[in-house]
């Protein structure tokens, strides 16, 4: 750093450091053992109002020397960017976690993670293989330090399990997997992502398709997030500012259904973990993006802010060997006007391809999806082979509140009331 | 440039052995990359760095056993191999000693590089800025310019030293559209092993025009009818059909889970007879290929389906000790910090006797895919699905209306019996995988094909 000020440039060091322990079963054995340790620095650097980045994972003299030269040379490339500057706050910031941790003998991770696959097959004589299943700890630390002497910590301790259940039977197969995050080894529900995994596929064992047609749709909680995620660069002042954004003029305009408010909730209680600074040291505070349907803010960084003449809503987001973009933390979808459930509705538990086939410019998609179909509160049939498709936009303006109690997704990093939307496109038989 | 001094590398291999391993092995990589975007018509997020890092693996019988850290250091790299071996609880031996021997092979060419500064780059990068900006309906332009140099060793308790440099270079081009409420984006990604002279040889008028093309066609496109119905899939990046719905379910590392509804299947008619397809990882220049693989075996061409028999897996060491299918130089990772595992590298539909022309002509009823998108399986079960790009609609052996939205639905073993012809016209195309053992480049590819029946989904 003291370089970098030397040129009368500004800059900020990102050092990410990460330990990590996995292992997988098959047929009765350990089959994989994973550990590591690794570390990564990262550059910023901004010189005569341009900006260069540079990284590394080589750790001696030379090579981060190299790393500040290339990072320099960068910023020559680049035209100066008025609105990108190191931020000028100073002082430190800490976010480090700290969990009851009992200290957990090896082999009893072992017993443990072998019966992600056993309790799979002893439960159910169709079951051909676990081909999904795995134990795994993750420690990360993050440094972040700015030439205007800001200086944040953070820091995080991960456990998480995976099983699935691969089953056949005449003829047919079907897979369901699940997982499960916690922050103690004791918190980790080995049971439920057994059974989970069990009980859905065992389901779409027997699933069947459904004619084509106009479905009301409600998606599990998980497959929500998915979609809303899928689509963030609609909520992104990063998107708008790349004129990628199709609500990039919509602020203070209704873009969506009246009865729903969608927030960013960096600290909110229910959260796996909350967060209290942004990737420029910035506080992270709760932002209404979407207030009864009409469009608020969109999530900005100190860049998109100055490009916006607004201020930064402390969303910004950077990794070592990354530039500076914007994320949101925790998405909270509340509502208001619950209406009572429609007599015949899709419950959408899985959707595969979304990364494909979603367009993030115009808000097309379209999936392949299982699940349930429910008629008069009774689970009829499960459904497979169907695609779905839609638009987001459209979707979220056609969309009705269905319940009061917020419902969370499994890693615990989005929230929403039961919603259910009307008249989705089904193709199938 | 050696990455890891051979002497330690015969300690921790010796330790490794005598901590009662059948094989252990050690891939070192150091990684440069330089890239930028040129968005807003100006270069923006100009970066570059280095990875590094060593991956340590000890096989006892079936199990495989991995570590890794960024560090060079002798100590460190000895307790990693200790906390592996420790797990095994196997009675230690006399401490081992290797003798490598270096690997000599022939080398897959490569694109030729120049020196160019960082001026000439943006001038270059400004020319199709400009091109795809003279449609006034464009609204923003990404090219997404990227480069690397990976060099890898691997040495092993066979005795095997061996050291390769793979270049890459790739650019991304993403043009979005937009006329009044309307608006859509189109992308090309053309990339290759090499440097420089790949980017001099682009075709940018062709690209730039097709580019426009189809987001011009997207644009006021209708959305795509839903239901069942036969499908010709055009060439080169139509292959992600066959990458997607058959390749990934012919890797070892599904086979040997069981996880692929093929596993069983060597022998067998897997597919209609009119269809071949191999995995060649010796392609002159292409984005998937390799001189060796990451285990530091000589890649080849493999032969994965020929007239619709089942001939061969794509296999790694792992695959091989677990199923015996012989190894085929298919190891690949996105980086030190995964294991290897059996990857496809250039996979393509081998060219057939017809004209597009005649596939169009067969259909009565049915969809153009002209140019298709993304796609996923689930090895397990074979269920694929992929999104269409760009997409027409076929009446009585013509192609009629523009649609948008399409996407593609079924199941491997289903589809691979359905593709009745194949076409001439076979084509490369670049492309990114993800899977076990993270996102590597690989290409996929096919002559035009058609499916006799596949469910699309769009507008109900």
């Amino acid at each position: 750093m003291n370089d970098i000020t030397d040129l009368k440039a500004d800059a900020d060091l990102i050092l990410s450091s990460s330990k990590s322990l996995k292992m997988s079963a098959q047929n009765g054995s350990i089959s994989e053992y994973k550990v590591s340790s690794s570390q990564m620095l990262g550059i910023r650097v901004i010189k005569d109002g341009a900006v260069g980045i540079s990284y590394t994972e080589a750790m001696d003299k030379d090579s981060l020397k190299f790393m500040v030269h290339q990072a320099l040379q960068n910023a020559q490339s680049n035209e100066a960017n008025p609105n990108e500057k190191i931020l000028d706050l100073n002082g430190s910031l800490s976010d480090v976690a700290s969990y009851p941790e009992v200290e957990v003998d090896i082999n009893v991770k072992t017993k443990k993670a072998l019966e992600l696959e056993s309790e799979v097959k002893a439960r159910d004589s169709r079951v051909t293989a676990v081909p999904y299943n795995s134990y795994s700890e993750n420690e990360f630390e993050s440094l972040y330090l700015t030439s205007k002497g800001r200086f944040t910590n953070y820091n995080d301790k991960t456990y998480s399990i995976t099983s699935s259940a691969l089953l056949a039977d005449q003829g047919k197969k079907a897979i369901y997997y699940d997982y499960c995050l916690a922050h103690t080894f004791n918190e980790l529900q080995w049971s439920k992502v057994v059974e989970t995994s069990l009980f859905h596929a065992r389901n779409i064992l027997g699933a069947k398709t459904l004619p084509t047609g106009k479905y009301h749709v409600r998606f599990s909680t998980d497959s929500l997030k998915d979609l809303i995620e899928c689509f963030s660069n609609f909520y992104s002042a990063k998107s708008a500012m790349d004129k990628v954004n199709p609500w990039a003029s919509k602020i203070g305009e209704q873009v969506i259904s009246p009865d729903i408010t969608l927030e960013d909730q960096p600290l909110y209680s229910d959260a796996y973990r909350t967060s209290l600074f942004d990737s420029e040291g910035v506080k992270r505070r709760a932002l209404t993006m979407i207030k009864d349907g009409t469009l608020k803010s969109f999530l900005h960084n100190s860049v998109t802010a100055n490009h916006f003449k607004t201020e930064t809503t402390g969303h910004a987001s950077r990794g070592a060997s990354s530039s500076l973009n914007v994320s949101g933390t925790h998405f909270v979808v509340s509502g208001s006007n619950k209406r009572p459930l429609p007599p015949k509705y899709m419950e959408v538990i899985q959707m595969d391809g979304l990364h494909s086939g979603a367009n993030r410019v115009t808000g097309n998609f379209s999936v392949a999806v299982k699940g349930y179909l429910w008629e008069n509160g009774q689970k009829i049939m499960t459904f497979g082979n169907i695609t779905l498709s839609g638009n987001l936009i459209e979707l979220l303006k056609n969309v009705e509140v269905v319940g009061e109690k917020m419902e969370a997704s499994t890693d615990l990093s989005f929230f929403s009331v039961p919603l259910m939307f009307n008249d989705l496109s089904i193709a199938g038989s | 440039m050696q990455l890891l001094q051979s002497h330690i590398a015969q300690d921790i291999i010796g330790h490794g052995l005598s901590m009662g391993a059948d094989f252990v092995e050690i891939y070192i990589e150091k990684t440069q990359n330089e890239g930028f975007v040129f968005k807003n018509s100006r270069a923006e997020d100009t970066q570059s760095g280095i990875i590094f890092g060593i991956g340590i693996r000890l096989i006892y019988g079936e199990q495989a056993l991995y570590g890794y850290t960024n560090s060079t250091d002798r100590d460190e790299l000895l307790r990693i191999t200790t906390l592996l071996g420790s797990r095994i609880g196997k009675e230690t031996k006399t401490l081992a000693s290797v003798n490598f021997e270096k690997l000599i092979y022939p080398k897959v060419p490569t694109i030729t590089d120049r020196e160019v500064d960082a001026k000439y780059k943006l001038s270059f990068l400004k020319k199709i800025d400009e091109r795809l900006r003279a449609d006034q309906k464009v609204s923003q332009v990404m090219l997404n310019y990227s480069k690397k140099k990976q060099l890898i060793e691997v040495y092993n308790s066979e005795g095997l030293s061996a050291t390769e440099e793979r270049p890459y270079i790739r650019l991304f081009h993403q043009i979005v559209m937009k006329d009044g409420n309307l608006q859509t984006e189109a992308s090309f990604g053309p990339g290759a092993i090499g440097g420089w002279e790949f980017m001099e040889n682009l075709k940018i008028n062709e690209n730039c025009e097709m580019l426009l093309k189809q987001a011009n066609t997207t644009l006021y496109a209708p959305p795509c009818p839903a239901g069942k119905m036969p499908v010709i899939i055009d060439n080169g990046f139509g292959g992600v059909i066959f990458h997607e719905a058959c390749g990934h379910l012919l890797e070892t590392t599904s086979v040997e889970k069981k996880a692929s509804v093929f596993w069983d299947k060597l022998g067998e008619k897997i597919a209609h007879s009119a269809l071949s397809a191999v995995d060649d990882g010796t392609i002159s220049g292409s984005w998937g290929s390799l001189s060796i693989d990451d285990e530091g075996m000589p890649t080849q061409k493999t032969n994965l389906i020929e007239n619709g028999v089942l001939k061969r897996f794509i296999s790694d060491r792992m695959g091989e000790i677990k199923t015996g299918h012989k190894r085929t130089g298919s190891a690949r990772r996105q980086s030190y910090k995964f294991a290897p595992a059996s990857r496809m590298r250039n996979t393509y539909i081998e060219k057939g006797p017809h004209e597009l022309a005649e596939l169009i002509a067969s259909v009565a009823n049915g969809l153009y895919a002209k140019k298709m998108g993304g796609g996923s399986v689930n090895p397990a079960t074979g269920e694929f699905n992929f999104s269409v790009q760009e997409a027409y609609l076929i009446k009585d052996g013509k192609i009629t209306t523009p649609v948008k939205g399409a996407t593609l639905i079924g199941t491997g073993p289903d589809v691979m019996t359905k593709i009745s012809m194949v076409g001439k016209n076979l084509e490369l195309m670049a492309g990114m995988c993800g899977s076990v053992s993270g996102s590597i480049p690989t290409t996929v590819g096919q002559p035009c094909i058609k499916v006799d029946e596949i469910l699309v989904g769009g507008e109900a």
